[in-house]
Formats: C-alpha cells, structure tokens, sequence
C-alpha cells in the first residue's frame, strides 16, 4: 500500500506467480470439474448430440430438479439403508474372521480358499439365487451387500494384523501376558490402517453391492430408480440417479476417512494429516 | 386401558382367522402380486384395481413386487413370495416341462405375442419378408431371440437370413434413432416410448409385428402359485374376477389407468404411460378375444401356443401336454 | 546377598542350536558363558552368527535344542518376565503417548497401571532426560528419543536382566555415543545383568565389562575378552592404549578368523 513497503517489480511477479500457483494448487480439481462440465456441454449443443446418447449437463440437472427431492431422499434412504446395514454386517463378520484366522493356522487354512471362492463368484450371478432363498425384503439385500464387501475388510484385517512387528510379539511374550491382550492391545491397533483401507474400499464397494441387489429385486433405491429410467429411455433422469450416486459414495468414502482422522489421528501418515 | 387389554386379542383372533377360516374374514386378504418387470403402463391393470377399489370391492389388499423378467416372475411364485403375477406364458410351459415349477396359467392377458421388428420411415424394411440379409439390433436375453427363426421359416426365409446384433436393451434405441442400425427386435409394449424418442429426434417408427408373419400364441397371462390356488381358492377366485375388471377398465379408460398407476408409482409418466395402453390395446383385444372372449385359455390355442414356445426352447413337442399348465377353475363367468 | 553375586547369574552349558532340524546345520554350537550378577557383557560377531539366537535363548523366547541356559541356577524353559529387551527399532506403539508406551509392559501383563505407576514412568522418563516429552506421541520424537524411550520402557518392570539387541544401530555416531554414556549412568544407578548385542566394537569395549566374540555361522564363542578400563568410562576412555590394543584384539578375530581357527 504505502510506496515503501512497495517489494521491487520482480519480486512482485514472483510473488504473484507463487499465489497463483498455490491458488491452482489448491483449487484445481474443482477447476478441472468446471471446465469439464463446461466443454461437456459444449459439445453437447454445438454437436447437437441427441439426448439419449449423451445427456447435457444442463438437462441433467433439469431432470434431477423434476423429481421430487422426498421422492429423492426415499430412494436415497432405501439405497443408504441397505448399504450402510450391509457394510455393519460385514464389519462384524469379517474382523473377528480375521482374528480368528490369524490366531489359528487351521482356521486361516481352511477359511482363505472358501473366501477366495466366494470373492470370485460374481455377486450379480448369486443374488438371484439369495433372492429366491431368502426374500425380496432388505435381509436378502443387506446379505448381497454383505458377500460384496466382506472379503476385502478380512483381508485387510488379517494382512494388518500380521504385519505386526516381531519384536512386539516377542515383547508380549516375555511378558507372559493373555493371548487376547496380544490380540487386542497389540496385533489390532497395529491393524488399524490396514483395516481403514479395507473400510474404504469396502464403503463404495457397499454401494455397489446394494444397486447390484436393487437390480435383482426392489421396489425402491438409487440403483432401482436408474433402471427404472433407462427402461423408460428417460436418460437424462438415469444419469442424475448415476451422477447422485457417485456423490453418495464419495460422502461415504470421505466419512471413513473423517472417521480415521477423529478416531485414529495417528493411523494416518504424519504428512497426510 | 381396555384397548390395551383387547389389541393384542384382536391381533390373535386375526391371526386365528387368517389361518383356519379363511371364509370368515376379519380382515381383507393379503395378495402379494408379482409383476415380471418394473411398472410401466402394460403393467397398469392391477394398479387400478387397487386404485378403483375393485380389489377392496372383493375384501383384498394387494401388495406389487416388481420382477426381473418372466423367468423370474414364475420362480417367485413357485417358491411362494408372491401368490400371483402377470408373465409370459411361454416361460411357464417351458419351466413346467423342464422342472414341473407348481404355478398355473389362470386368465389369459395378452393373446397375442407382443414381439415385433421395429424401424424408421424411410427404411427398405417395410414388411417382414424385407429381413432377409439385414442387420438387425436384439437384447441378448429377450426370448424373442428364440422365436425368430421361426418366425423366419414360416416366411420362407433361412434361419441366418439375418445377422443379429446383440445388444444391450439400453443401447436399441440409440442405434436405432442415430441410423447406426436398420431394425431392432423389439416388444409391441414399448411402441409408445420408442415413438416418443423416434419424435425427438424427427423421426417416425415403423412397427412390424410378428403376429402378421403367423407368429400365433397367447403371451403375458395371469399365472398363480398351485398352493395359492388350492389353498385359498375363494381368494384366488375374487382375485381374478377383479383383476379382469381391472383390465377392462384400463383399456376402457387409459388416461385413468395412467393416473392410478403415477399415483403409486410415481416415477411412471400419467401420460406415457396412457399412451402406451393405447397402443397395446390390440394384445388385449383382438380376433382373438372376439371369438373366445376376453381372459379365455382355449385347449386349441394353448397347443398352438406349446408349439411355437417347444420349439423355440428346443423341448420335444411331446414333453408336456400344454393342459397341464392351465387352471379354468378361477375363470371369471363370460356375460 | 555377596554370595549370590558372586555366583554365575546366567549360565549356558553347551548350548546349540538348529532352526531348521530337516537341513541340520546348526546356526549356534557349543556355547558356554558364565555371566555374574550386575555385570554388564557385550556380544560382537559377524552377521548371522547367532548373537541374537543367544540373546532369546536367554529371554526363554528359544528354547535351545542342546545344552542348557539357567538363571540363577534355574533352567530356562519358558518366556521368563524378569527381563527387560531393548530392540534395533524403537518398536514402540504409534497410538500411544511416549508415557503410555512405557507403561505399556504392565498394562499389557496385568491389564491396569495405578497411579503409583504412573510417577515410576515419569521418573524413569526424567531420567533418561525426557521428562517434557512424557505427553508427545511417539512419532513427535527423533530416532535417538524413541531408542530412550524404548530403553525406559525395558527398565519399568525393573527386570534382573537386561537384553539389548544392536539398540544403538540405527543411530548416528553423536548420538549413538552419548546414549552409551547415558545408558552406563542408568546402569550404574540400578545395576542390571546386562546382555549388549553390538556390530560396533568400539562400543563394546567402551561400555562393557566382559567382550563375547563369536565366530562365523554356526556361532561359537572365538574368545571372552575382559575389559579392565577403569570406570567411570567417558569420551576420553576412547584415546586411551588399553582401548586401542583391546579393541585391536577383537577386530583381529573378526576379520582374521583363518589366523585362529
Ligand atoms: N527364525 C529362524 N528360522 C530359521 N533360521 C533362523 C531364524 N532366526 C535366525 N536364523 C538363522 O540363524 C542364524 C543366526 O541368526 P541370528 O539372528 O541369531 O544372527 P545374528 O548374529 O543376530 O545376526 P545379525 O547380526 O545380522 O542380527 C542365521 O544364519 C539365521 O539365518
Ligand atoms: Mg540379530
């Protein structure tokens, strides 16, 4: 402001570059979805590309706003319902699995081939069948949810908790301390970052699990309400479902990772904090 | 004090009730009906029963699960989730031969097979025997996939006279609207969404059903759990006689029907929805019905119907005898 | 009480010992090492010779599959709890705070720490110069800080027996050097059986009383070298000749084995 704090003409321009970078910096991903929305509509309406080929951002939002938002938030509930039990289920089935596998050799031995098996099977291929044996209701749904998640969180689990220092067991060791402290004051907080990795692939793949269900049966949800406009060739309608469902899941991943920064400060790389 | 005292009592008579006589109805009767797809205006009948009363009018409370296909559809009712449903009855005569599924065939819907080539004004497809050497756009798991060869040979054409495209269902009407395909195969159902897209992008559709190439069967019909039947057969039988009030009075009145089924399902379009029961007004009513009458499941052309469907599954056409997946107990009377 | 110090504190008898009995090859024989209440012995020897074999040998964490290891005339047959071990990484726990991870032994053995315990950890934490660091989490803290705290942690339960293996490595020269001196005036102050795996023979000399060499794979005792430096030691025992010539002595051993052999 006042002429002599005023910094010499290069010094200013380096100032001014180093602002703008860190201004980029900080506001480049949000800078890129603008321009990629822009062109997307762009292209769009200059390349006059039919409606049901591919929608214009534009129409997109026009048809999110057609809906009624409680109708919005029913589906959104069905959907957020199914996952979120589904992914709880998984959580207690997986962690104490895992545990049990690390502390049992026979138990890992036999437990890892039947995971593997059920991983490889393709959820969409099953839920019909788990449709038919237990229901159209949310049991059957919260289960397919649950088959799709599980296996990376026992993983995860069981790939943190043997990751654990050997000097730490040996330590718990020559301390002669129970088997279950080891467990739970030891091998399970070490755990922790493995397990929140595994949560956060496990959220997303919750979501998924609970759309691939909705296909097979329902009469409510996200993935229900985007098969139900495609098959009316409502497309634009189809990609707000898609596009609010990608939100969702982008919500939920971010909350684990809040989650871990809340709960578990210390389980995150010290500059990532 | 007294409420408290008598609601549980209720709920035990109730329960008492639903379970010895059904005859002596405290409450109406639960119905879970099966739908073999998602709610759409072809699906509109038995959301206006519910609407109009025509079920309440029976003393039934309808409850509507939407299915994934035909197959689907008749497997839910065999394993007794739903007690009734509208699905092709061709997948029940097939199901019937290969694994005896309990569920019967009770009111027939469509008399008419629903599958049909669909293309643009101005295309050199102008009538069936115009196939021959095209390329044409198909869903992989629509059962049309099965009578097109059929329907083929009846018109004098070989088998692969025709290159299929196999496509996702999605994706058919894009290919069709941008030129990037001459015909798809496609269901006389969605006539009406696929004007509609044909309009936006200034086009007209062509519809080529096969009923005009000898393709001649019954389709979607009113299919029922055996157990459903035998063990609630005075339910099933107001049922029925309701539903076909239903579906006289969707085609009567299909700005209605389009109403009654966006006021419960309202991500279905009232007027879409009555555009497409007007166009589907000829699988309902028809030479058909006018001969047998609505509803009716003739001996005659049930064998006709096995026929068309043994062959197209590849089943011996003595597998089954096509009576066993019929039940005429519950046909409404004909006035 | 003269008497009992004076006995061998930790005995091993023709002690060996083979991981892998299917291959056979032992990866320590014919250990014998007397080592007296208090005294402080460091263990030198090429990589892979079985130093720390023998330290576990001692915790009871290995059982050895010939000879025997006692304490106090007792033989080793199990984990024992009287020992304190000092790892080459800090190993302590990242969730917990620098007080924490040294109460850590006695939550984990019996499940609760008193308050009692709680100052035992700050005087220890003071002692080793700590004391402002008790509330920081152990990643606020430079190597040489957790290696401390790691040591602190070991002294808790005030163990008989002391087992350090290569505490020291991962530290810079400075450093590493001034925690030696640091870790005598712990000694002297409560005087421990202490057993010192080192790869530095400086170090060894510096800080022990009796030096133990052993041999390539499978590890047997070259020689038990006593350290008559007077203490208390300091950066100038360094400059000293006895230093020079007892350290020349080891590194003899270690880099001419033919010469003895
Ligand atoms: N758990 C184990 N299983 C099999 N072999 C082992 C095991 N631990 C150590 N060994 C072998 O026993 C020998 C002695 O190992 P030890 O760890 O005692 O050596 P060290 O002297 O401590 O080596 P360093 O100085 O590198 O730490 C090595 O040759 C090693 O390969
Ligand atoms: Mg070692």
């Amino acid at each position: 402001m006042s002429q002599k704090s005023m910094p010499n003409k290069t010094a200013l321009s380096d100032t001014a570059t180093l602002a703008i970078r860190q201004w980029l910096l900080n506001y480049a991903s949000a800078l890129f979805f603008i321009v990629f929305v822009v062109m997307w509509e762009l292209i769009c309406r200059v390349g006059k590309v039919p409606v049901y080929i591919l929608p214009s951002p534009v129409s997109i939002v026009n048809a999110f706003f057609d809906v009624e938002f409680s109708r919005w938030l029913e589906h959104l509930w069905a959907t957020l319902r199914v996952a979120l039990m589904g992914f709880a289920l998984s959580i207690c089935i997986s962690i104490p699995l895992a545990i049990a596998m690390v502390r049992s050799e026979v138990l890992s031995r036999t437990i890892y081939p039947a995971l593997v098996v059920i991983q490889s099977t393709p959820v969409v291929a099953v839920a019909p069948l788990i449709i038919v044996l237990m229901g159209t209701g949310d049991m059957s749904r919260v289960l397919i949810t649950c088959l799709i998640t599980f296996f990376p969180l026992v993983v995860s689990t069981a790939t943190g908790m043997l990751e654990t220092p050997e000097e730490l067991i040996e330590l718990s060791k020559s301390l002669r301390a129970p088997r279950y402290r080891e467990t739970w004051q030891i091998r399970i907080p070490y755990a922790i970052p493995h397990i929140f990795s595994g949560l956060k692939v496990s959220i997303t793949l919750a979501i998924i699990g609970a759309v691939v269900a909705e296909f097979v049966a329902a009469e409510k949800g996200l993935g229900y309400f985007i098969q139900f406009s495609t098959s009316f060739f409502k497309i634009p309608q189809a990609f707000a479902g898609l596009i609010f469902l990608a939100v969702v899941s982008l919500v939920l991943f971010k909350s684990v990772q809040w989650a871990q920064q809340w709960l578990y400060p210390w389980s995150i790389p010290k500059n990532k904090r | 004090m007294l409420k408290k005292l008598t609601k549980p009592l209720l709920q035990v008579t109730a329960l008492a009730a639903a379970l010895g006589c059904s005859a002596m109805t405290l409450a109406a009767d639960k119905v879970t009906f099966q739908l073999d797809w998602l709610p759409g205006g072809d699906k509109a009948p038995v959301y206006v029963g519910i609407q109009q009363g025509f079920f309440a009018a029976e003393d039934l409370e309808v409850k509507i699960a939407s299915g994934r296909g035909s197959t689907d559809a008749v497997t839910k009712m065999a394993t007794g989730q739903s007690d009734v449903g509208t699905a092709d009855i061709g997948a029940l005569m097939a199901a019937k031969a290969r694994d005896g599924v309990p569920v019967s065939a009770v009111l027939s819907y469509f008399s008419q097979a629903p599958h049909a080539f669909f293309t643009l004004e101005g295309s050199s497809i102008k009538s069936l025997k115009d196939v021959a050497g095209k390329k044409i756009a198909t869903s992989p798991f629509t059962s049309s996939n099965a009578f097109l060869p059929l329907v083929l040979k009846e018109n004098g054409m070989a088998a692969d006279s025709v290159t299929l495209v196999k496509s996702d269902p999605g994706a058919l009407s894009p290919m069709l609207m941008t030129g990037n395909i001459e015909g798809i195969i496609a269901w006389v159902t969605n006539v009406a969404l696929y004007e509609k897209q044909a309009a936006e992008a200034g086009k007209t559709l062509r519809v080529i059903p096969w009923t005009d190439g000898g393709l001649d069967l019954y389709s979607s019909s009113l299919l029922a759990a055996d157990k459903f039947l035998s063990e609630r057969p005075d339910v099933a039988k107001r049922f029925v006689k309701a539903f076909a009030k239903a579906v006289q009075f969707t085609y009567a009145n299909p700005d209605k029907a389009g109403a009654d089924i966006h006021a419960i399902v309202p991500e279905v379009d009232a007027a879409i929805a009555a555009a497409q029961i007007r166009s589907i007004n000829g699988l309902v009513y028809n030479d058909v019905t006018s001969h047998d009458g609505f509803g009716a499941l003739t001996p005659e052309r049930m064998a006709l119907t096995w026929k068309w469907v043994s062959q197209a599954n590849d089943l011996a056409a003595d597998a089954m005898n096509p009576e066993v997946a019929v039940n005429r107990d519950f046909m409404p009377e004909q006035k | 009480m003269t008497k009992a110090s004076e006995r061998a504190f930790v005995r091993m008898e023709q002690v060996g010992h083979c991981y892998d009995p299917a291959a056979g090859n032992m990866a320590v024989q014919q250990i014998d090492l007397e080592i007296h209440r208090h005294e402080f012995v460091a263990v030198v020897g090429p990589s892979g010779c079985g130093k720390s074999t023998l330290l576990r040998m001692v915790a009871g964490l290995l059982i050895p599959s010939a000879g025997k290891v006692s304490v106090f005339d007792r033989q080793v047959t199990e984990p024992r709890d009287d020992v304190g071990i000092v790892f080459q990484k800090p190993t302590l726990l990242p969730w917990l705070t620098v007080r924490d991870n040294v109460l850590f032994p006695l939550k984990h053995k019996y499940g609760l720490v008193t308050a009692a315990d709680k100052v035992r950890a700050e005087e220890l934490l003071a002692m080793a110069g700590l004391a402002q660091f008790s509330a920081r989490m152990p990643d606020e803290l430079s190597g040489g800080m957790q290696q401390r705290v790691g040591i602190v942690r070991a002294l808790l339960l005030n163990p008989d027996i002391l087992l350090m293996d290569e505490p020291f490595s991962a530290l810079d020269a400075m450093t590493r050097e001034q925690i030696g001196f640091d870790l005598l005036d712990i000694w002297t102050e409560h005087p421990k059986t202490v057993l010192f795996i080192t790869h530095s023979i400086s170090e060894a000399v510096l800080l022990a009383d009796r030096v133990l060499v052993m041999s390539q794979r499978p590890g047997t005792v070259l020689d038990l070298i006593e350290i008559d430096i007077p203490r208390p030691r300091s950066s100038a025992t360094i400059n000293s000749p006895r230093f020079a010539e007892l350290t020349a002595r080891i590194r003899k051993h270690i880099y001419e084995p033919e010469v003895h052999a």
